[in-house]
């Protein structure tokens, strides 16, 4: 047993603080990076390394969700170890509330003036810059139902065939705005459209959290109607059921994901160099061609089949009405509140 | 009564077995989404499963995690196991009880508490922080399987060498420890799945550049939704049930749990 | 067996100062905002969280979930782990290695597997419709059968476990020789087998209790928001706005459910004897 022992432990050990060792070494030039955690394969192809290459520098990623991701960065106020994070508009504007980012310095963009206008200061104060947004809509069954208008969901026939998405998601304040604007409400803390998601609650099969379970819900014929952003699209679509996404009358609403600085971070100019690479039309083109993100950078095309699976085109981008990021920063713990007491089963 | 008895496990075993036999072969499938029966069959996502650059970094995360907290929390644990089981320990209900702590606390409470007071406080890197949690998190099972174990060794003999002349410590290492060596093993074992498994207490403490295998297969899933997680999955319970089987029949494992 | 107390300290004393600095104390902190109230220390965090119904009913439904969940293993673990003694040394752990394979496959794909199960066009309901039982499908996703499963699935492999070492350790011949007296079977369980596996059944017991009410995948993918357990509404709290108050709150509750429930186990499995 001694050596069983002696054999596993020294090597083990040996190896344990070889690698902590090696971790706490770090070169110089390290840039953090806190991302999604979709197609990370795609965007160390497209994005990470041709940016190492350019800056000679060490791209060091975490992904994850974005909940996760800022409570993460709000535990190590102070001393970040993130420089660079992408956050849905309403969390950098929490984000910003509570001093966890600097402001931007958008003249040492050159990619900036490129972006369409509502991307360029989201926030406000410039403390995020928006590279990528995305509608959000209505996913049905063609040979089921038919879909028209965002009131079409309250309807019978998909009692005990509906999803939507939980208050908690990035997708939750969406709904609740066009519930507010497709029963004619104008409350912009959106209490119409809350009580009209309570209305429809007993028929909802799942307020979801995370937008890849519809896949498996539309494939087990749980649900044919769902309300969802278009980056599931591309995922949803690979079933082979008659599905498409909707074109109401009222539009669609839509979100911005933008990117920050950390407050304390000390690899500003690396950080603000890989921002403005991102938003180069270069790389907005082909990140938009693997169907990844939707450009935010006006400038950039987009082969038609590819803008069929993103937010792209003048029309589209028209039709989204965007919710305020700082109204639902203001009001999201009132919703979560009142969808707890009407929503909750 | 017997051929009763036997029925009843087999179909519990069928319960606990056959959604993971459907998951293998959905994993299996050359559809683009998990379903049963499967479309066709291929072994695209197991294929697929290699590509994906951050899983071999989180796998390796996750081994050297695993590994080393599993060593660490027998060293600490051994001791307080062979503590109980020979001596008289004042207050050993509560100190017992104190040990098994970490079983009973939720685990995303457990890596918020790490990542405020002990993570940022003392600038740990995310491994040092996960090797903390983890060791922690094992703690409870080798103090109690190292002590079932001991539990069924005879004191006599130990006492023996120590009256021959023997010391304290040479007599726990040429009489204690070769007959607790299979609990010793079990105690691995069990800590590295556990450890290999862990997700909610992990979370809040991969950081840049460093995430464990869990975690990033969580991550992969909310935002991607192929197979190829399926086909991970089944790979790593393959692996595992081999390592199990060939300690269960070197040491047999089933007596220290 | 000396008691002198300066061996025990030393034994003791690395495993329970690496406990106290690196677990105990940063919960215990985290765990006190819990008390903080607006002015100074007080109650009024739990006074405001039991206030809600939807928190009282998420709690009963934990309980209810927890405590079926443990029932079931009991039963159910007994009856597997008296079948896997009675095996060959070398079946035995063949057996018991599979009975493990649901702890050693990923969370994550553990709780899809069930998804592929029980879905409208899923496995079970296209075997019920096979057979004639259902004309419809059945939905089984979102209910608290589906999550009932998917923690019985989790958590009896370690009831088993717990119970088969437990039995391990019964003298041999002890249920023959009761049998040859006379004894029924459920004597036998009473009498016999239950004393001598107490501490097996109050430490699997435990487990599956804690495991059950604190999981939070198996609930949230399987119950989805119909069936909301304790840590699906901690997770929630965590995640929106950092709300660490109200999330530990519940963390204390749970831990409180866990003391309770190891205490019942402890009184109920001695008072036959």
């Amino acid at each position: 047993m001694k050596n069983i022992i002696t054999a596993t432990l020294v090597p083990t050990l040996a190896s344990t603080f070889a690698f902590l060792s090696l971790t706490t070494a770090a070169p110089a030039r390290d840039l953090s990076i806190s991302v999604y955690g979709a197609s990370q394969d795609a965007y160390r192809r497209l994005l990470y390394a041709p940016f190492e290459a350019k800056c000679g520098c060490k791209l060091i990623v975490e992904a994850g969700n974005s909940n996760e991701r800022l409570a993460k960065l709000e535990a190590r106020k102070g001393a970040p170890v993130i420089d660079l994070a992408i956050l849905p508009d309403y969390s950098a504007v929490y984000a910003a509330r509570k001093d966890l980012i600097d402001p931007i310095d958008v003249s040492q963009l050159s990619n900036y003036t490129k972006l369409y206008e509502f991307a360029r200061d989201p926030i406000g104060n410039h403390y995020g810059v928006g590279y990528t947004f995305y509608a959000t809509g209505i996913v049905y069954r063609t040979d089921k139902i038919s879909i028209s208008s965002w009131k079409d969901l309250w309807g019978p026939k998909l009692k005990d065939k509906l999803a939507l998405p939980d208050i908690s998601s990035s997708q939750g304040p969406m709904l609740l705005m066009m519930a507010e604007r497709a029963f004619g409400g104008s409350d912009p803390a959106f209490s119409t459209g809350m009580d009209k998601v309570a209305v429809v609650k007993g028929g909802v099969v799942s307020f979801y959290s995370a937008g890849t379970e519809l896949v498996q819900l539309f494939q087990q014929d749980e649900i044919w109607a769902a309300v969802t952003g278009r980056f599931n699209w591309p995922l949803i679509k690979r079933l082979k059921l008659p599905l498409a996404w909707a074109s109401p009358s009222e539009g669609d609403s839509g979100g911005m994901n933008v990117m920050v600085v950390t407050k304390g971070s000390k690899n500003r100019d690396l950080a603000l160099q890989f921002m403005d690479f991102w938003l180069s039309t270069e790389v907005q083109e082909k990140l938009a061609a693997e169907r990844i993100d939707s450009p935010g950078n006006a400038a950039a095309q987009v082969a038609p089949e590819a803008a069929e699976n993103l937010t792209y085109g003048e029309d589209n981008v028209r039709r989204i009405h965007l919710v305020r990021p700082d109204i639902i920063d203001q009001q999201r713990a009132g919703w979560v509140n009142t969808w707890n007491e009407k929503i909750k089963p | 009564m017997k051929l009763i008895g036997r029925t009843l496990l087999v179909a519990q075993l069928l319960f606990l077995i056959g959604p993971l036999l459907l998951l293998a072969l959905t994993a299996l499938s050359a559809g683009e989404t998990l379903e049963f029966p499967p479309d066709g069959l291929s072994l695209r996502w197991m294929a697929r499963v290699f590509e994906i650059e951050s899983f071999r970094a989180s796998f390796m995360t996750s081994l050297l995690v695993a590994v080393a907290s599993t060593v660490f929390s027998l060293l600490l644990g051994l001791p307080a196991a062979y503590a109980f089981s020979r001596y008289t320990v004042p207050f050993g209900e509560a100190i017992r009880l104190f040990l098994s702590s970490p079983i009973i606390v939720p685990g995303i409470v457990v890596g918020l508490a790490l990542l405020d007071f002990v993570v940022v406080p003392f600038a740990l890197d995310p491994i040092g922080a996960l090797l903390v949690a983890h060791t922690a998190l094992l703690i409870p099972y080798s103090v109690r399987v190292v002590g079932a174990s001991l539990a069924g060794l005879r004191v006599d003999i130990e006492e023996a060498a120590v009256l021959l002349g023997s010391t304290r410590l040479g007599a726990f290492r040429s009489v204690v420890l070769p007959n607790i060596q299979n609990g010793v093993m079990a105690a691995a074992v069990l800590g590295f799945i556990t450890s290999f498994n862990q997700v909610p207490v992990s979370l809040f403490l991969t950081g840049p550049g460093v995430s464990t295998l869990p975690i990033d297969m969580l991550a992969y899933v909310e935002a991607t939704f192929d197979p190829s997680m399926a086909a991970l999955s089944v790979m790593l319970a393959v692996l595992s049930l081999i390592i199990v089987f060939a300690t269960e029949r070197l040491l047999g494992l089933s007596k220290y749990v | 067996m000396s008691s002198s107390s300066r061996p025990v300290a030393g034994l003791i004393a690395p495993a329970f100062c690496f406990l106290l600095i690196c677990f105990i104390v940063p919960v215990l902190l985290l765990l006190s905002t819990s008390l903080q109230g607006h002015a100074g220390w007080s109650f009024e965090n739990f006074g405001t969280f039991f206030q809600s119904t939807l928190n009282r009913r998420v709690l009963w439904t934990t309980i209810r979930l927890g405590v079926l969940v443990t029932l079931s293993s009991v039963v159910l673990g007994y009856i597997a782990a008296l079948s896997i003694v009675d095996l060959s040394a070398g079946n035995r752990g063949r057996v018991l290695g599979l009975t493990m394979l649901p702890l050693m496959i990923s969370p994550v794909a553990r709780t899809y597997a069930w998804l592929v199960l029980l879905g409208q066009a899923g496995v079970l309901n296209d075997f019920l419709q096979l057979l004639g039982v259902t004309q419809q499908p059945v939905r089984f996703l979102f209910t608290e059968t589906a999550v009932y499963l998917g923690l019985l699935q989790l958590f009896l492999p370690l009831m088993i476990l717990s119970l088969v070492s437990a039995l391990e350790n019964l003298p041999p011949d002890v249920v023959t020789a009761a049998r040859t007296l006379g004894a029924g079977w459920l004597t036998v369980f009473f009498k016999v087998i239950l004393p001598l596996t107490r501490e097996g059944l109050i430490i699997g017991g435990t487990l599956v209790f804690t495991g059950s009410i604190t999981a939070y995948i198996t609930p949230a993918v399987l119950g989805g928001s119909r069936v909301l357990m304790l840590e699906t509404l901690l997770y929630q709290r965590v995640h929106l706005g950092n709300d660490i108050k109200t999330a530990s709150v519940i963390a204390v509750i749970l831990v409180g459910l866990s003391f309770v429930a190891n205490y019942v186990i402890r009184k109920l499995s001695s008072r036959k004897t």
